[in-house]
């Protein structure tokens, strides 16, 4: 090889060090635009896997889920998770309008994520006082993890599904800072639960 | 004769359920105001992780005091209620007292490593550059030392 071949060879060895040597502040000034931010909502079976969640339930009986929330929002975020309790007819939140159902919240979490952390929980809920009566069926009290509250929920018998069907749902809100107030995420999770006993 | 008076018009109730309810509503502002000053430490430079771990704990509170309330407890929703109070407040002052750290941090911790890249590069082609001299002083020695091959007939 020739002077000049070596001289090339040096100006590249030279060239790709000192890139190496300022990449960790070359990270600190140059400010790559960040991918989508979004927060995640997810519902696992008792296992803690999205497998064997609850569906066909017995009035007395203990059934759990776990709750999880992810942040990516590259920021920490304030959240309230809140658990609702309706029949089939009770309407869901509204994806498109980006409104939340209008049943009353029974139950919720608070919880602080930093950017890229996830926040789970147990979840464990029973219903009692329910009855079955021909074609009608009544669940009064619903019990979220050792608090019992009166739903007084009645559900008709759904002859396609061949169910009496319930639905637990689970509302994310998230802390706006601008407006210094709790706003609905447009995320949430519906668990479909059959009455099939009373007890 | 207050309890006894209570317990025939009902009026307590109402004014214990008002009481909770503003119970309530001062420990939401104060998580709120905390968590407000929380994300303005962070945005500094400050790392906020134990920050809102003390957060967690009173927002953990403040949900059950909401539970209880919902529940019709309205004594442990009170109760639970004020609990926050003193943990938002202090996360609120350790929150504006790592913002100010990192705010008078921040500009050296960002410098430094500039400085430290820069002398590094400089250092690194000066060498570079040595060994390029005594290479490129051989390789001539090299040329000039060697001799001419002849060719015989």
């Amino acid at each position: 090889m020739k002077l000049e071949g070596y001289k090339l060879v040096f100006v590249a060895v030279g060239l790709i060090g000192v890139l190496l040597i300022a990449t960790p502040a070359l990270t600190d000034v140059i400010r790559l635009p960040g991918g989508e931010q979004f927060s995640e909502l997810y519902l696992l079976g008792p296992g803690n896997m999205a497998a064997n969640y609850p569906s066909n339930i017995v009035a007395g009986q203990n059934y759990s889920v776990y709750v999880g929330v992810g942040n990516q929002l590259g920021s920490s975020a304030y959240y309230v998770l809140y658990v609702k309790f309706g029949n089939e007819t009770d309407p869901l939140p509204n994806a498109a309008l980006g409104t939340p159902s209008s049943l009353p919240p029974l139950y919720e979490y608070r919880f602080f994520i930093q950017d890229g952390m996830n926040w789970e929980s147990l979840l464990t809920f029973s219903v009692s006082n329910a009855s079955i009566s021909g074609n009608n069926s009544q669940i009064n009290t619903l019990q979220l993890n050792g608090d019992a509250f009166n739903v007084d929920k009645p559900a008709m018998w759904d002859s396609n599904s061949t169910t009496f069907t319930y639905q637990l749902l689970f509302e994310l809100w998230i802390y706006n800072s601008q407006s210094g107030s709790i706003l609905f995420n447009d995320r949430f999770v519906d668990l479909q639960l059959n009455l099939t006993r009373t007890e | 004769m207050t309890f006894g008076s209570c317990l025939y018009s009902g009026h307590c109730v109402f004014a214990q359920t008002d009481q909770t309810a503003s119970k309530l509503q001062a420990a939401n502002t104060a998580v709120e105001q905390a968590f407000n000053a929380v994300l303005d430490a962070e945005k500094a430079g400050a790392n906020v992780t134990s920050l809102l771990a003390q957060l967690n704990v009173a927002a953990g509170i403040l949900a059950q005091a909401e539970n209880s309330y919902r529940t019709g407890d309205s004594n442990t929703a009170a109760v639970q209620a004020d609990s926050v109070l003193p943990i938002a407040q202090e996360a609120t002052i350790v929150a504006q007292e790592a913002k100010q750290t990192a705010v008078v941090s921040g500009p050296n911790a960002f410098w430094f490593p500039i400085a430290f890249t820069e002398i590094g590069a400089i250092v690194f082609v000066l060498a570079l550059f040595l060994v390029w001299r005594r290479f490129k002083r051989s390789y001539i020695s090299k040329l000039h030392e060697a001799k001419p091959k002849v060719n015989s007939q």
